[in-house]
């Protein structure tokens, strides 16, 4: 059983797809029948509705989320009274949703059921807060599209991938494609002096000078390429509270100030930026790095798109595990 | 009128609601939606609940029960449409048992510490020991919810049969589901019997969490239990506004708390600028909402007379959108207070220096005949003013003013008709332009010398005499 060992280390784990019908309800199910719920408490969640029987944007079948007794789930209340298991309702939240509002039950049977838990980033914290006292040992989070946000740091320790076909028919470029979503998971963490100085600030642009002196460069929109720099001679390190663009990184680029300068952004879902220029940038010698990070435990490959095209799973494999250095799982083929 | 309509009155009342430390969502909707009390009766009664409540809050041996009632109230949530569906007779889906379950378990936890507390007999919580027994039937007291296998031996034979079974069993699972049918069907109809008990349970519980929050308020602000007058007469000792007095405080400066007191005879506020009259007006407005509705008032000392209506105008609520201008806004509100001082009700009116956006001379008369207008058996009517208006039976109250340079808040009756001026001797404390001022000095000496003699041409007497008529000048020469 690949990396149910290494997951299980983890307090939460976010399931996120590069694209739709990628296989994360494949990856999901699959470690949802693997962990070992004799030993640990499961709970298990999804960013809007999840578990479906038919795609709801792309008709295409699905596979349900099947559940075994003792596992912990959310789900809305109109999903909850269409649930096929057994299972004892031990919370009713305030937190409305289109589809009602979200309930926490333990399943006391196996059994199919559709999640579609709350799908915000306050939702998901305050309902990780309310299920403290059942002291569950790891939270599972099914992403909803391909909400990255959603599987930031801040809502999760850990994360597994999925992509597929369905991202891309072509290998080289569904390799490539992916391998550049991993190298932004994969950005070191920055300095911890650079966490403590930049924890507590929450907008706007920042530089450290050669000095170590803060200063705000006054940019009001990731977007906005009015950036105040008087009075720094070179910028050591520049904080981005928002989001890094192409936009913004050009726009810095090959100004003597930033010269070498270490970008920190706070997590990988907040880079935007083309693979090209990207590549471009850390090639050149640019550096960016993250204030939090949440570990990669698994890549998972659909070689089957939903028009029916067929990818070589073995050869997509390989490819793509040499190409990111990191093992790469069909789970249709696995144990 | 329900507190929800009123909490948009100028006067302070939203931050003290918003200063209200309540445990439930749903208890502040119950609050909101409190049609305002009239009756002594029920006023009384909600000060003799609130009074035990206070005095067990002020116990320190009792905050470990009280942190655990108010962690309890945390948890009351409305299932009013729940409850309505028992009304008539409806299927309850396990959500809505659940909820069922939650609030009778909820309610028999927080009876149990209101016995501790003794407090029990203040408010009835109904009994749902039987509710619990019918969504508990392993007495496991765990406030979770499904359709538990001893409800139906065949139930439980049918989920054993399906644990064993290696696939989803479809067939099997239906035969459960339509048993788990019959069940929710079976016990709803036992829980119809008790769903008023539940909504009284669900208000009762409200109202704890209501008391409780208005008893620390009254720690926190140091406020009253007020007195109800059965004289008519409204009288506060140490009179302050919290509002007011909270920010006074974080710039460093003390609230001077007033003393005051009225009845249906019009009581006049006159007094320099700035020197808090509308702040009078407006803790008036407050303490008497904060009476009717039951809460502590913001006085050391205190005793209100109940009233059917109260009406607060407040000179400079422009209604743009109504298209009025403020002369007019104001007229129509004012135009309220007089239409409903023709009937029986009792009313409070507190009007802020009417017709001040108008000319002098006919805003004189407007307020001189607001007075005589207003001065009925059924009103009490306490207005600030700057006007000299005609000496009438009204009382006058006057602002202390300036004092060695300070601002002295402290209201003293005078006897003459006439009103302070103070105005420029202030606008000169504030660095005004002294040529501005001076030039104004000027024109006010001759404009009094004018008028006296316009005075005595009319009623014919000597101008020496003059000095006696109440247009005399104090506040000038100081």
């Amino acid at each position: 059983m690949p990396f149910i060992e290494e997951l299980i280390k983890y307090k939460s784990c976010s399931i996120v797809g590069l694209a739709k019908n990628t296989g994360k309800t494949v990856s999901l199910n699959y470690v949802l029948d693997r962990l070992p719920l004799d030993k640990m408490r499961i709970a298990v969640s999804s960013i809007g509705i999840d578990g479906e029987t038919t795609d709801q944007v792309t008709r295409t079948a699905k596979p349900e989320i099947t559940l075994r007794e003792g596992t912990f789930f959310a789900t809305s209340e109109k999903h909850y009274l269409q649930r096929k298991l057994v299972s004892e309702l031990v919370e009713v939240s305030d937190e409305n949703t289109s589809l009602g509002r979200i309930v926490t039950a333990k399943a006391l049977s196996s059994g199919k059921i559709l999640l579609s838990g709350p799908s915000s980033n306050l939702g998901l914290r305050r309902w990780k807060k309310s299920i403290e006292k059942y002291n569950i040992d790891l939270i599972l989070i099914d992403g909803a599209l391909s909400r990255m946000s959603l599987a930031s740091p801040a809502t999760s320790e850990s994360m597994i991938l999925s992509t597929g076909a369905a991202y891309s028919a072509n290998i080289n470029t569904l390799v490539q494609k992916t391998a550049f979503v991993v190298d932004l998971i994969n950005l070191d963490l920055t300095s911890e002096d650079n966490i403590l100085r930049f924890n507590d600030i929450n907008n706007g642009v920042w530089a450290v000078d050669d000095e170590d002196q803060l200063h705000d460069l006054q940019v009001t929109s990731s977007l906005s390429t009015n950036i105040n720099t008087e009075g720094i001679g070179h910028c050591k390190t520049l904080y981005l509270s928002g989001a890094l663009t192409d936009t913004f990184l050009n726009h810095i680029r090959g100004k003597r100030v930033f010269k070498g300068t270490e970008i920190v952004v706070t997590d990988f879902t907040k880079i935007f930026l083309t693979p090209i220029l990207y590549k471009g940038f850390v090639n050149g010698g640019g550096k960016i790095t993250v204030m939090m990070k949440s570990k990669l435990i698994a890549v998972t490959v659909n070689p089957t798109a939903p028009n029916g095209m067929v990818l070589d799973s073995e050869k997509l494999c390989k490819t793509m595990s040499e190409a990111i250095q990191f093992p790469v799982y069909d789970l249709k083929k696995c144990d | 009128m329900r507190l929800k309509e009123l909490i948009e009155q100028p006067c302070g009342l939203k931050y003290m609601l918003d200063n209200l430390d309540v445990h439930s969502g749903y208890s502040r909707r119950v609050l909101l939606d409190t049609e305002m009390p009239k009756d002594i009766l029920s006023i009384e009664n909600n000060y003799k609940i609130l009074k035990e409540f206070y005095d067990v809050v002020k116990e320190q041996k009792n905050q470990s029960q009280i942190n655990s009632l108010q962690f309890k109230l945390c948890n009351l949530k409305e299932i009013q449409g729940t409850i309505n569906h028992l009304k008539n007779k409806y299927v309850l889906d396990d959500i809505e048992l659940f909820e069922v379950k939650h609030l009778a378990m909820l309610s028999i936890d927080i009876q149990q510490i209101m016995n501790k507390l003794q407090l029990d007999d203040m408010i009835f919580i109904p009994n749902l020991e039987e509710v619990v027994s019918i969504l508990d039937p392993d007495g496991m007291k765990i406030a979770s919810f499904y359709i538990y296998d001893s409800y139906s031996e065949k139930l439980s034979e049918l989920r054993r049969k399906m644990k064993v079974k290696e696939d989803f069993d479809e067939a099997l699972f239906n035969e459960a589901s339509g048993i788990e049918d019959e069940i929710r069907a079976k016990i709803s109809m036992q829980l119809s019997k008790y769903a008023d008990e539940l909504e009284a349970a669900q208000k009762s519980l409200s109202f704890i969490d209501l008391n409780l929050a208005k008893a620390y308020q009254m720690i926190k602000y140091n406020l009253c239990f007020p007195n109800i007058a059965d004289d008519g007469v409204t009288e506060y000792e140490g009179m302050f506004h919290p509002e007011v007095k909270d920010a006074l405080e974080q710039r460093n400066r003390a609230f001077q708390p007033v003393d005051i007191a009225f009845w249906n005879k019009p009581t006049l506020i006159t007094g320099a600028n700035m020197g808090g009259k509308t702040v009078v007006l407006k803790t008036l407005t407050l303490c008497q909402y904060l009476f009717q509705f039951g809460f502590g008032i913001p006085a050391k000392k205190a005793k209100v007379d109940v009233k059917d209506e109260i009406y607060f105008c407040i000179g400079d609520e422009q209604s743009i959108e109504k298209g009025l201008s403020s002369f007019a806004a104001e007229m129509k509100n004012i135009d309220a207070v007089i239409k409903a001082s023709r009937g029986k009700r009792k009313i409070l009116a507190l009007i802020d220096e009417p017709a001040r956006t108008t000319n002098p001379k006919e805003g004189t008369a407007l307020v001189s005949a607001l007075v005589k207008v207003l001065e009925v058996e059924n009103v009490s009517l306490v207005m600030t003013t700057h006007y000299d208006i005609e000496p009438t039976d009204s009382r006058r109250l006057r602002v202390k003013g300036f004092e060695d340079g300070k601002m002295n808040y402290e209201l003293v009756e005078v006897k003459d008709g006439e009103v302070p001026h103070e105005a420029l001797n202030i606008a000169e404390s504030l660095g005004i332009d002294g040529e501005w001022i001076a030039e104004a000095r000027e024109i006010l000496i001759m404009s009094k010398s004018t008028q006296l003699e316009t005075l005595s041409k009319t009623i014919g007497l000597d101008p020496k005499g003059a000095n006696s008529t109440p247009l005399k000048e104090k506040g000038v020469e100081g």
